[in-house]
């Protein structure tokens, strides 16, 4: 097999026409309590406002979730009404991967050329979710109820395990350190305030006012509400639940959206808001790793994906992680010796919290975002995903 | 600033070019619209005591004379126009024992049946049966007519079938061939008459409630008196593609649609920007007309406006699939929005580039081709497209200089817009026709008359008023009788609270506005030897009837519903209303007036003589009254002179408690202001009561009452 160069030859990502919602953590905001699809399809539609991007150049809309909300038989289509643009499309859903999933579906339209500018709109609400009853003839119970974020974080069915299991089992296999792994969250907590305190974040996340029924606001999401400020005596204190693993050490579930658009070379010239600047898919790998082990799997797909593509780390401008659990990243340094206070430099999912369906999404956009303002180059991007499931991708910003 | 002109002037021209009848000599400070309808002035009415035209012998001269009668056929009448117009017409034929044949196809949806709840409601079941015992359905399968109509003798034809342009030329075909000589009016929003070969007659929505109608005719017709002569408003317009309501309406639609294909900002939003811009809200209207046929008569309006003028009328992309879809602007009930939007003072310059630019660019192109009468091309907005001013008006506010480079700004985003803008158009902002929209002065050279033709006082009207009553005195007027115009003014129901808006953070801005309105008032009673304020609509309130009272008599029709309900808003009366009535009666009727101020009710003017009114009586009789009282001849009304001096021994609060704490705080606060303002004299209480009045409007009860809140909503988005 060849080096792999250029993924999707036909597809480009139009620089500064994405955007994503802050994340509040669960049950703390007004997201809470809406339909959050249509709050999705709203708020990308102001983004696109925003960013003066007439919706009516949709001609295409994959969403993504993971979550079961109000209508989700509907999906794209809803969705893209709701946006105010009557396209069609697809939903997309690969747990926590699906918000790098359906970037990467959007470009195979593009490229396929059934599409010229595919919106790419991911969101997930962890807050109050439905509760699902299902028959099942050969349980005792003979119909099973389940709570589809709490119930899946605590029990993986191929397994029989929970993610926090999966966590304690890979710190073991590493012989990882907490006293290490408290520190690379304490920095990574650092990263974020300091990214903040910078205004890039404001280069990406757009606040929103939530309205309620009457048209009142009802509130505005306009915080990473759930963002903790540790120190390294009180991440030290933390009570272990499993190997290296404390409540300071591990994400938080949050509501939210993001959303960019994908489109060709010639659009995305036309639509961007620095035309120069071109973003290419290079490739992507994605593996399944041992039972229980899932935050060695996306290391797993960044090797795969490397070797493929023949670029090496040193190569790489930004390098972004979705870690649900800080000792994915040190997993990641130890198995590329790596220092793992070049990742994740301005934000990661460990600390704004998990809404799961547009967690790499916005990764994405501020990997992005953040390879633009160094002037270019190669941002990797990776996550785990139930299943112990890894995903990485790699994009040229030139 | 005014110009004198003359209406006697046989030799001078008309609004739209018609030449003018000659008439006795009556000066003006422009032409009274009256005129336009061929029924003369305003002055002229008084003088002659009677109202220009009949309802009776116009249905004669319309439909034959009683024994004889023959029929108004609508056609399409299941449809909304159509269904409209027929419980309209029938409404105020059904006495005259005209037979209204409504006609449409018989698989029709039965658009007539859906009005008879509201028209129970108005004239109760009996006159309701006895509206629809009036119309007789007919079908007909398009090409040939049911046989059975001709026995009912049609005069009279109001085609509101579909904007297209052939079917209505064949149904005309159809109509001529069975009965020669039949009247014909096309209900069209667009088609010119010179297109269709038929009159236009254009209604306004709503159709079971507007009474504004767009007419094209080479001179006003019986017909068209005869409108007037039933309450309604015609008014004339010239031959042009979409007359005016359509340019505006449709423009303002479709600058709106061209902002949201740029801004991405939803319907409903926009709605609320164009609401706090200018008052309307396009596409809550197409959605609440039936988006289905809106959108459809938009894009049919603005299809051919802009075949005939080009981009700036062309529809856009959306419209285009409006037009097919028949979609709905705004969400589903279960799609309530979510996301609110707001703008920047540079977003909101750039709104109001995007809208503003183009209907003033619009309405370059109506005053170019002299479309209408500057006063209808104002009023037409205020009337049927719902707008808070007419767009001359806001033109006016904003200056021929900023007018032109707002739409200058405009053609920069859309060069292609650029074809037929007329901005010399606006360089005649200064004339009488600009300055006097609203208020209208006439006179004989011994008396005259001022003319109101807006509902609500505001601003506009207050500077206009000034201005006429300054023409008067400048042509050595002494005596006036203010009035409405008899045409677009049909009643008076007070101030317009939309300029109450900045008074609700600064009181200073509220004080402004009573005052000023308060000086203005009193000029009618101190700059005339003689002034008659005449009352002649079905109502009469708040500002609107404290102007009237500073009038040394008040004549009014006596079903005329006369009353002050700002407790119920609750506003305290910012026009002198809490003390200038009170020193014009005798204290034995005081009590009378502190139940008008403190509960609201109005009263009926014949109930309200010697206190309230000066005489109340049919129209006949108030028209030769007011003459008599403005020429000084024996009229034995003894004149209610006004006490100066501080008032004593005003009687208690005799009203009942208010249901609600904000109407019981705007009770207690006009008490406050009638003692307050009694308490001194006439001198002092325009300030005494001014300042309670604005001190009102910064309170709490009355930013959460009626009209607080109303204009928060409204100007608040």
């Amino acid at each position: 097999m060849g080096i792999q160069k250029n993924m999707f030859p036909r597809a480009r990502i139009p620089y500064g026409t994405w955007g994503s919602s802050y994340f509040p953590a669960w049950q703390a905001s007004p997201l809470a309590e809406v339909n959050i699809g249509q709050f999705a399809a709203e708020a990308m539609n102001k983004v696109l406002g925003l960013r003066k991007v007439p919706k009516s150049e949709l001609d295409h809309l994959i969403t993504g979730s993971t979550i079961p909300w109000h209508w989700k038989f509907w999906n794209s289509p809803m969705l893209a009404s709701c946006l105010g643009r009557r396209v069609a499309g697809c939903h997309v859903e690969q747990a926590c991967a699906t918000g790098l999933k359906a970037v990467l579906v959007a470009a195979a339209e593009v490229d396929g050329g059934s599409s010229d500018v595919a919106g790419v709109l991911t969101f997930d609400r962890t807050s109050d979710s439905p509760v699902g009853i299902f028959p099942e003839r050969r349980a005792h119970r003979r119909t099973e109820a389940l709570s589809d974020v709490w119930d899946n974080f605590g029990f993986d069915p191929s397994t029989g395990r929970s993610m926090i299991c999966c966590a304690g089992n890979a710190a073991r296999k590493y012989k990882l350190d907490r006293k290490e792994v408290d520190e690379l969250s304490l920095c990574r907590h650092e990263q974020y305030f300091k990214a903040q305190a910078s205004g890039f974040l404001a280069k990406v996340l757009v606040p929103f006012e939530v309205l309620d029924v009457q048209g009142r606001v009802r509130g505005v999401i306009d915080a990473d509400t759930g963002v903790a400020r540790h120190t390294l005596r009180g991440l030290r204190a933390m009570r272990e639940l499993d190997t290296c693993i404390t409540s300071g050490t591990q994400t938080h579930p949050s509501d939210g959206m993001a959303c960019m658009l994908v489109t060709t070379r010639e659009k995305a010239r036309e639509l961007s808001r620095k035309p120069e600047i071109d973003i290419q898919f290079v490739a992507k790998a994605e593996v399944r790793t041992s039972p229980s082990l899932m935050p060695e799997a996306p290391a797993l797909a960044v090797k795969d994906l490397l070797r493929r593509t023949g670029v090496a780390m040193k190569d790489i401008a930004v390098v972004k992680s979705h870690n649900p659990f800080a000792i994915n990243d040190a997993v990641f340094a130890k198995e590329f010796k790596y220092n793992w206070r070049e990742m994740n430099r301005t934000g990661c999912s460990l600390v704004w919290g998990h809404p799961q369906g547009p967690t790499l999404t916005r990764l994405l956009i501020e990997g992005l975002e953040e390879a633009t303002d160094l002037g270019g180059g190669y941002v990797l991007l990776m996550g785990c995903a139930a299943g112990d499931v890894g995903i990485a991708a790699l994009f040229r910003v030139g | 600033m005014a110009k004198n002109s003359s209406a006697s002037t046989t030799a001078a021209k008309g609004a739209f070019g018609a030449p003018k009848e000659k008439t006795m000599t009556i000066s003006a400070m422009r032409q009274p619209t009256l005129e336009t309808l061929g029924l003369g002035t305003v002055l002229e009415i008084f003088k002659n005591g009677r109202l220009p035209a009949g309802a009776g012998e116009l249905v004669d001269q319309v439909f034959g004379k009683a024994g004889d009668r023959g029929a108004l056929v609508i056609s399409g009448a299941n449809g909304i126009v159509g269904s409209g117009k027929a419980m309209q017409l029938a409404s105020r034929l059904q006495p005259f024992g005209v037979p209204i044949v409504a006609l449409d196809f018989p698989g029709a949806p039965d658009g007539l049946g859906k009005h008879y709840p509201g028209l129970a409601k108005t004239f109760g079941r009996e006159g309701a049966g006895r509206i629809m015992e009036s119309i007789i359905r007919m079908s007909y399968n398009g090409h040939s007519l049911p046989p059975q109509l001709k026995g009912l003798k049609p005069r009279f034809l109001l085609e509101a079938i579909p904007e297209i342009l052939d079917v209505k030329k064949e149904h005309y075909k159809i109509f001529r061939s069975a009965f020669p000589g039949l009247d014909i009016r096309s209900v069209t929003s667009g088609f010119p008459s010179s297109e269709l070969g038929v009159g236009i007659a254009h209604p306004a929505f709503p159709h079971e409630i507007s009474k504004i109608w767009e007419i094209v005719e080479p001179k006003p017709t019986a017909g068209t008196k005869l409108l007037w002569a039933l309450g309604m408003v015609p008014v004339p317009v010239s031959d042009n593609w979409s007359f005016v309501l359509d340019v505006l309406f449709c423009g303002a639609t479709l600058a709106a649609l061209r902002y949201h294909q740029a801004s991405n900002m939803p319907y409903w939003k926009i709605d609320k920007y164009f609401r706090k811009l200018l008052g309307a809200n396009p596409f809550r209207a197409h959605d609440a007309i039936g988006a289905k046929g809106a959108n459809f008569l938009t894009w049919s309006c603005l299809h051919h406006l802009g075949e005939q003028y080009g981009e700036l009328f062309r529809p856009n992309a959306d419209l285009d699939d409006r037009k097919e879809t028949g979609s709905e602007y705004y969400p589903l009930n279960h799609f309530r929005p979510l996301v609110n939007w707001s703008m920047g003072p540079e977003e909101e310059e750039d709104f109001k580039v995007r809208t503003l630019g183009p209907l003033f660019q619009m309405t370059s192109l109506l005053l170019h081709e002299k479309r209408s009468h500057l006063t209808h091309i104002n009023a037409i907005g205020e009337l049927c497209a719902q707008f808070r001013r007419g767009i001359l008006s806001v033109i006016r506010t904003e200056g021929c200089d900023a007018a032109t480079k707002l739409v200058n700004k405009y053609h920069k985003l859309h060069p292609e817009a650029k074809k037929c803008w007329y901005p010399e158009t606006f360089e005649k902002i200064g004339t009488p026709e600009w300055q006097q929209l609203y208020v209208n002065a006439e006179h004989d050279g011994s008396a005259g008359v001022i003319t109101i033709s807006r509902e609500s006082y505001n601003g506009d009207v207050d500077a206009e008023l000034n201005r006429a009553i300054d023409w008067l005195k400048k042509e050595k007027i002494e005596k006036v009788i203010i009035s409405g115009d008899f045409h677009l003014s049909t009643q008076m129901v007070g101030a317009d609270t939309a300029d109450f808006y900045p008074a609700l953070k600064d009181v200073k801005e509220g004080l402004c506005i009573s005052r000023d309105w308060s000086k203005t008032a009193r000029r009618l009673n101190d700059d005339f030897k003689v002034s008659v304020g005449y009352i002649g609509g079905k109502r009469c309130f708040g500002g609107c009837l404290e102007l009237l009272l500073h009038c040394h008599y008040l004549v009014s029709v006596e079903d005329a519903s006369l009353g002050m309900p700002e407790v119920t808003l609750p506003v305290v009366p910012g026009m002198e209303g809490c003390h200038w009535p009170l020193r014009k009666t005798a204290p034995e009727k005081w009590p009378e007036l502190f139940r008008l101020l403190l509960t609201g009710r109005p009263v009926r003017a014949k109930d309200a003589v010697g206190w309230l009114v000066d005489y109340a009586g049919p129209v006949d009789a108030c028209l030769k009254t007011v003459w008599k009282l403005v020429t000084g001849a024996d009229h034995k009304l003894p004149l209610r002179k006004v006490n100066a001096s501080p008032l004593k021994k005003l009687p208690k609060d005799t009203a009942q408690g208010a249901e609600d704490n904000a109407v019981e705080a705007g009770k207690k606060a006009i008490l406050e202001c009638i003692l307050a303002s009694c308490a001194v004299t006439s001198a002092e209480a325009l300030l005494v009561q001014a300042k309670h009045s604005a001190g009102f409007m910064v309170s709490s009860a009355f930013h959460t009452g009626k009209i607080g809140s109303e204009l928060k909503k409204m100007l608040e988005v």
